[in-house]
């Protein structure tokens, strides 16, 4: 009785009781612990991708021929003036690139539809979804402009609209017209490997990659037929014939991130995994 | 016992100057200014940030992150107040609390600017994404501004005024209000404990995936940190109590003598102590384990590029590592120590140190970026200087706290309902 009298009397005056240090340890242990197991589960809840796939429909892919490819930028500005954009607006980015030997080579980059896309899984409000064709969908209406699918995303491949929308692309009419509706200030935009063309041609009886309505503007742009675009799951499809001819294939960052993305690349011949081989 | 607000005052020659009608200026000042850069933001849009494609995330995020980490004593001390009853740290937990608010309303406020699209700041809320770390964020933080305000409630309306000011008699309309205010305060009052269970839940989940929006980027070599979520918490705690700490002494010690004894700061300050040291040994380890050991290239050679644009090395050692450290040994010897010029002093280290861990955080991954290239990979160095709008929006979030803060520690009841008899 005393002893807890006094026990109380001494927690009155401030100094720390034994109860008191013993409640705070226990907080700090139980905060630490909740702390691993809130990181544990939410590292590691990037789970495969929510969209239910189906199997049976088409899975829309482009292959890009790294030796075809000459760098004179048309799929940029095809894209650009069929999407409407301004100079800095650019959802395909032709760089020069080099290899390990120094050999220089052009690498053009749209979207690349990632199945496992970091994009769709960090958008707070499922502005940014992945059809089950495989085509990785902005909902402009939706979008917060948060962008955080641009600071998620490893190819660079987002673009925000800082600005009010042009009127008419500089690239128009000289590599087309507009084809799709502008987005309104403030949200983020990207290659749509554009769907505009493809579904209503898939919805005419047109195949994507074969018939120029129905494939996305890069690709008819062309001029040496570096491109090749079409349903994946379809072996008489333009691109699988492609990525079935090619003596190797590769994706961008494909064994670091496990992205899978459905852009393919041929890489350019003279590469050679041995560095001692100058090009 | 009586307590009686002391205003700090300056002396100025024979005069004794009470400076808060001057502060309060000033502050009102930096809100116009503010006010002027937020009417560009809303009627330009984003272009007229110094943010680009390559560096979309600027100063705001960077403010929004500080802004909430210490806003971290809130929920520590609304466990050790309304879960453990700990009754002596009563003033303070309130205190916490006020200083938790304003952190997450002043990062609501600075996140809304940064939004392409601010009138769809709620969308969120209702198109559910459970699998973004960012709406994990916006849920915890929607969630638990609404608990901070339960806990605020009963401090406001425990104010004199709500009870007897002659208006209540003049019109029976404040007086209904007055008996609602105070119902509503003895029930948020008895859901405390319930409260503080939530609040701290909501807290620990976003506190961590604050670091988490940044460690699950595998795209982004030096982000992508499994220890991120855990660092981030604790130093949110660490700052925030540290702050906590500082503004108590102040509005207790300073303002309010008598009213707390010194043992409880010293409690305070130890607690802060030994947690900002378990901060910086896993910070250390952490360092030790992403750079040291690790064969991560990219990491090294993000390292060497952003040392040759800032002083991104020197503050790890010096304030993130050494300093803390030093702060940390001082704080937890509070008892022996017993000065409060040096523990206020140490106690400024950690919150400057939880500053640098967020914009050193925000801005690695950023502007020394990887690149796609499949043969020869490498980490290129973007550029980003924020423009005066984005210090405009700046000064207006700082100001709107300090306002609030300033405000709320002057006319606010912390010594609750049994002690108000002037």
């Amino acid at each position: 009785m005393t002893e807890t009298n006094e026990n109380q009397t001494e927690s009155e005056h401030g100094t720390t009781s034994r109860r008191d240090l013993i409640k705070i340890a226990g907080a700090l242990v139980g905060a630490a612990a909740l702390t691993q197991v809130i990181s544990g589960t939410t590292l590691a809840s990037r789970n495969p991708s929510s969209s239910a796939e189906t199997t049976t429909g088409p899975k829309w892919g482009m292959s890009i021929d790294i030796n075809k490819c000459i760098g004179c930028k048309y799929c940029t500005y095809a894209c650009q003036a069929v999407n409407n954009l301004a100079d800095d607006m650019i959802y395909c980015v032709v760089t020069t690139e080099s290899m390990q030997n120094g050999k220089e080579y052009f690498l053009s980059r749209p979207c690349m539809h990632c199945d496992e896309s970091p994009c769709v899984h960090v958008c707070p409000v499922k502005a940014t979804y992945k059809r089950d064709d495989g085509i990785v969908m902005m909902d402009y209406t939706r979008c917060i402009g948060c962008r955080y699918c641009q600071v998620a995303c490893p190819y660079d491949a987002r673009v925000f609209n800082w600005r009010e929308p042009i009127a008419v692309s500089p690239k128009s009419p000289n590599f087309g017209f507009a084809e799709v509706p502008n987005r309104p200030r403030g949200v983020v935009e990207k290659c749509t490997f554009c769907v505009h063309r493809i579904d209503p041609g898939v919805a005419k009886g047109l195949v994507p990659g074969k018939d120029a309505r129905a494939t996305p503007a890069c690709v008819v742009a062309c001029p040496t037929g570096a491109r090749a675009f079409g349903n994946l799951r379809d072996p008489e499809s333009p691109i699988s014939k492609v990525l079935a001819d090619a003596k190797t294939v590769m994706r961008l960052r494909e064994e670091e991130l496990s992205t899978a993305p459905s852009v393919f690349y041929v890489p350019p011949d003279s590469h050679s995994n041995n560095p001692f081989i100058k090009g | 016992m009586q307590t009686s607000i002391q205003y700090p005052k300056v002396r100025l020659g024979k005069k004794q100057v009470d400076l808060f009608p001057y502060w309060m200026g000033l502050l009102v000042l930096g809100v116009l200014f503010g006010l002027s850069g937020a009417f560009f933001v809303f009627r330009d849009g984003l272009q007229v940030t110094g943010l680009s494609n390559k560096v979309p995330w600027g100063l705001w995020i960077s403010i929004d992150l500080s802004s909430i980490a210490l806003g971290g004593s809130a929920f520590v001390f609304g466990a050790i107040v309304y879960l453990l009853k700990i009754q002596r740290f009563e003033s303070i937990g309130k205190l916490a609390v006020l200083l938790g608010f304003l952190g997450y309303s002043t990062a609501g406020m600075v996140l809304m600017m940064d939004l392409g699209q601010p009138l769809r700041f709620w969308h969120p809320i209702v198109y559910w994404q459970p699998h973004s770390l960012l709406w994990e964020i916006t849920m915890c933080v929607v969630l638990y501004l609404t608990v901070l305000l339960a806990e605020l409630v009963p401090v406001v309306t425990e104010h004199p005024n709500f009870q007897n000011h002659p208006w209540l008699l003049k019109f029976p309309i404040l007086q209904t209000i007055s008996k609602f205010s105070r119902t509503l305060s003895h029930w948020l009052h008895k859901a405390g404990p319930v409260l503080a269970v939530i609040g701290m839940t909501l807290s620990l989940l976003h506190q961590a995936s604050l670091g988490a929006t940044y460690a699950v980027l595998y795209g982004r070599g030096v982000w992508f940190n499994q220890s991120a979520p855990t660092q981030f918490v604790f130093s949110a705690m660490s700052g925030g109590i540290c702050l906590l700490f500082i503004a108590s002494v102040y509005v207790f010690r300073v303002m309010r003598p008598g009213l707390v004894d010194d043992a409880a700061f010293y409690d305070v300050a130890r607690l802060a102590g030994a947690i900002t040291l378990l901060l910086t040994y896993l910070r250390f380890w952490d360092w030790a384990v992403t750079n040291y050991y690790s064969f991560d290239q990219q990491i090294s050679l993000q390292t060497k590029l952003l040392d040759t644009i800032s002083p991104y090395s020197l503050t790890f050692w010096l304030g993130q590592a050494l300093f803390p450290v030093i702060a940390g040994v001082v704080l937890l010897n509070a008892k022996q120590i017993r000065n409060f010029r040096y523990l206020v002093a140490a106690a400024v280290i950690p919150p400057i140190a939880t500053i640098i861990t967020r914009w050193n955080y925000n801005f690695v991954g950023l502007i020394a970026a990887t690149t796609y290239d499949p043969y020869t990979p490498t980490v290129k160095l973007y550029t980003y200087s924020p423009t005066w709008v984005e210090f405009a929006v700046g000064t207006l979030v700082i100001s709107y706290w300090l306002i609030m803060f300033s405000l709320a520690t002057r006319f606010l009841p912390f010594h609750g309902e049994k002690h108000t008899e002037h």
